[in-house]
């Protein structure tokens, strides 16, 4: 029996549930005593002992259902019958498996096919199609060809023709679960409740630390005598006015467009997950259109806020985006009572289309906002290619990160929160943190992307001096 | 000797009506000797659990409640520094003559601090829930309770309570459990509890009742309401669930439910009464006309 537990427990951690020895060996004992009476019980029991969170119940479940018929069942009797179901299954998984092994062998390693999932061989005959309708332009790779053929068109394909014109785009993407696009898996969700409570729980001891030095203000009598009672009154422990801190506040404008459909979708899940955790967040998502959706954070599942983002319900997703128009909307709608100098991030790849980019915009929310990061997925040597506006805009930002995963945005985030609660923080630990970063400063080459960068008659931007300016 | 079958038994006596995963859960609790750590939504009867248990087992019921904040001197153990303090007053003349004897400084000094230990010692303790329950003359029931409202550093603290029921008190070394408690924990899941605490406790999910089994615990505690009745608004309730209201209706808004009906003799739901009760199952103004729209769709 503890054989075949240690092989299950195995089983277990191959679908990614931890389990500790400690565990397993509560198992073996608890079925010794009871005695194995039958497949319910002993699921219950070794539930029980082996699973500590509700999430991988389902996947317990699977796991035991799995091994357990292996073990008991051994196929006997209608064995042509099985091959023949398993050689259908076989042929049905490899020919999934062909295309899509075509699909990737077929795709450039361009940089705006990388990001997007859900290009397959179809798409690509499109774009090659592309290449015919003007010749001179053949010897560049797909991508370039896209755009010049592109910038020809006088208005861009609708991205969601893609959708329309191959029905086999949808069907493909059914088939590979991975792949599916906008639906969170039940992992995919885990591991971000994984990555956000990790980072609370960096967040919440820095924070700790820096609020314990923030009640630095002025004494407060009875509770010192209170505190001290057990001492006879001699006052052993003070007792300070904790000195009142405002909660931070942040703005969060994603853009929905298929082009970073990717990087939107992790960013709405962290948004969905952080919410109300620490913060006072505003989120809008934007398209061509603008439109918040904090009220629908707070109250939606995640998927079914997916599902109606996707559908077109909030912003139409039929129109290419705009950022200029996105930014004026903003100011019209917005900006004017927006209160408390929130941090503003941006997550975009600021393709504009060629519309106007009306950068001064941005101007004039940075002088309302406290922080502002803009957030790509795009790799910065292809910033300057195509319809990217992203150096006009970067210049008003306080910096520009490139994010690709969770890891990635989750480490931003954490930064920019950190760097929100350190702007309010006691001078003195203030000024232990721009010693530290001085410390730092050889080391870190994410300034590499910092404004000062990017335009060369700005100053050098330094985020603990902000406050000084 | 306990079965699974017996605790299910002697649970529905102390008027709780129990699932498998819940009796085998307590069984092995039980026997095992290992805390059990119960998550699920509010009002589903994870505290009514440990309440039940500690009056059908017998078990003196020790209650810690958690809240942030919340650190040894509130959960463990205490020194009784006013008593301390009293003593050595009213002890000052005793003091005096029982240090005169020495000739010099140095030497009272050892003379008081081979007496030290009288000022630490389990005189002075005051005893906290955990060490209330450790040192329990019966077995006793400690229920933790919303562990998730704590803090970091308190749960660590639990880790050694949990694993070995021993507590250490530097001044008088490490205390263990005379009769191990039966331990639950109870969390709403409003913080991630870490994997620490999780791996030494066997872990169970109460989630909203099956139908029969609701039924059957409307029935167990209000018998005269008529069966017909019972099925009715627990179906409605069920419903309700899965309307996404801010708070959904739980197994204590069912009772609490059940009751007014019983009071108002109710004998058949309708959208009147449910309008007129609303306030006892949703418990926010957006839910309140969820809840009555589906009553006039369902019921009308």
């Amino acid at each position: 029996m503890e054989r075949i537990i240690a092989r299950f427990v195995g089983e277990l951690r191959d679908c990614g549930i931890r389990v500790s020895p400690g565990e397993s060996l509560d198992a073996v004992q608890a079925l010794a005593l009871t005695g194995i009476r039958g497949r319910r019980s002993t699921r219950q029991l070794l539930r029980l002992t082996l699973v500590k969170n509700v999430h991988d119940m389902p996947v317990f479940d699977a796991a035991f259902n799995r091994f357990f018929s292996r073990f008991q069942f051994p196929p006997e009797g209608d064995i042509p019958g099985l091959m023949d179901a398993a050689i259908v299954s076989m042929e049905g998984e490899f020919s999934t498996m062909n295309l899509v092994e075509s699909h990737h062998d077929d795709e450039e390693p361009g940089p705006l096919l990388k990001l997007d999932s859900q290009i397959d061989p179809e798409d690509l005959q499109e774009l090659k199609s592309l290449t015919e309708i003007d010749p001179d332009d053949s010897d560049g790779n797909e991508i370039v060809v896209q755009i010049k053929g592109h910038r020809e068109l006088a208005k861009a394909p609708r991205p969601s023709r893609r959708f329309v014109q191959n029905p086999l785009t949808i069907d493909l993407s059914q088939g590979l679960p991975q792949e599916r696009g906008i639906v969170f898996t039940a992992e995919e969700q885990a591991s971000m409740q994984d990555v956000v409570s990790r980072m609370m729980l960096r967040l919440r001891k820095d924070m700790k630390r820096i609020k314990n030095n923030q009640n630095r203000g002025k004494l407060h009598v009875i509770k010192t005598i209170q505190k001290n009672y057990r001492h006879d009154m001699v006052p052993f422990q003070v007792a300070l006015r904790r000195k009142r801190r405002e909660k931070p506040r942040l703005l969060v404008l994603c853009d929905v467009s298929f082009s970073v459909s990717h990087a939107a979708r992790f960013m709405l899940l962290l948004l969905h997950t952080l919410h109300n955790q620490l913060l006072d967040v505003r989120s809008f998502i934007f398209n061509r259109q603008l439109a918040e959706i904090t009220d629908l954070l707070a109250n939606l599942p995640v998927n079914e806020l997916m599902r109606t983002i996707d559908e077109g319900d909030i912003v139409d997703l039929d129109e290419n985006s705009s950022y200029g128009q996105v930014l004026l909307d903003f100011k019209k709608r917005f900006l004017e009572n927006l209160r408390g100098r929130p941090a503003v991030i941006i997550l975009g790849d600021a393709r504009n289309n060629y519309d106007e980019a009306q950068d001064w915009v941005l101007e004039e929310i940075r002088e309302k906002s406290r922080y502002m990061l803009w957030l790509t997925p795009e790799e910065r040597e292809i910033w300057r290619r195509g319809d990217c506006v992203i150096d006009t805009y970067g210049a008003y930002c306080d910096k520009v990160e490139v994010v690709k995963t969770v890891e990635d945005l989750s480490l931003v985030v954490e930064d920019l929160l950190l760097d929100m609660y350190a702007d309010q923080a006691h001078p003195l630990e203030k000024k232990r943190q721009r010693e530290k970063e001085a410390e730092n400063e050889q080391l870190d080459y994410r300034g590499y992307y910092s404004r000062g960068v990017t335009v060369a008659s700005e100053p050098a931007f330094d985020p603990s001096g902000r406050s000084h300016w | 000797m306990i079965t699974e079958q017996g605790v299910k038994e002697f649970l529905h006596q102390g008027g709780y009506i129990a699932d498998d995963a819940i009796a085998t859960a307590v069984f092995l609790a039980l026997r095992m000797e290992k805390p059990i750590l119960i998550e699920g939504p509010p009002g589903v009867g994870k505290t009514g659990l440990a309440k039940a248990l500690s009056a059908s087992l017998d078990f003196p019921l020790v209650r810690l409640q958690c809240y942030e904040g919340i650190d040894e001197g509130k959960a463990l153990y205490d020194w009784e520094y006013g008593k301390q303090l009293l003593y050595t007053q009213l002890l000052r003349t005793q003091l005096d003559s029982y240090l005169s004897v020495s000739a010099d400084l140095r030497e009272a000094v050892e003379r008081l601090s081979s007496e030290e230990s009288l000022f630490f010692s389990r005189n002075f303790l005051v005893q906290r829930p955990i060490l209330r329950s450790f040192l329990s003359e019966k077995r006793s029931l400690l229920l933790i309770d919303e562990i998730d409202r704590s803090d970091d550093e308190f749960e660590a603290l639990l880790l050694e309570c949990l694993s070995e029921f021993q507590i250490s008190i530097p001044e008088l070394g490490v205390i263990e459990a005379t009769r191990r408690p039966l331990t639950i924990l109870t969390s709403n899941g409003t913080r991630m509890i870490s994997d620490a605490l999780r791996r030494r406790c066997l872990y169970l999910y109460i989630g909203y009742p099956e139908l029969d089994r609701e039924i059957a615990i409307v029935r167990a505690k209000f018998p005269d309401l008529c069966e017909s009745l019972a099925r009715q608004m627990v179906e409605f309730l069920r419903k309700a669930r899965e309307l996404n209201l801010r708070k959904p209706p739980s197994v204590s808004e069912t009772l609490d439910w059940a009751q007014v009906l019983s009071i108002l003799k109710a004998s058949q739901l309708t959208p009147e009464i449910v309008a007129n009760t609303v306030g006892v199952i949703a418990k926010h103004q957006t839910d309140l006309q969820k809840v009555t729209d589906l009553a006039v769709r369902e019921l009308g």
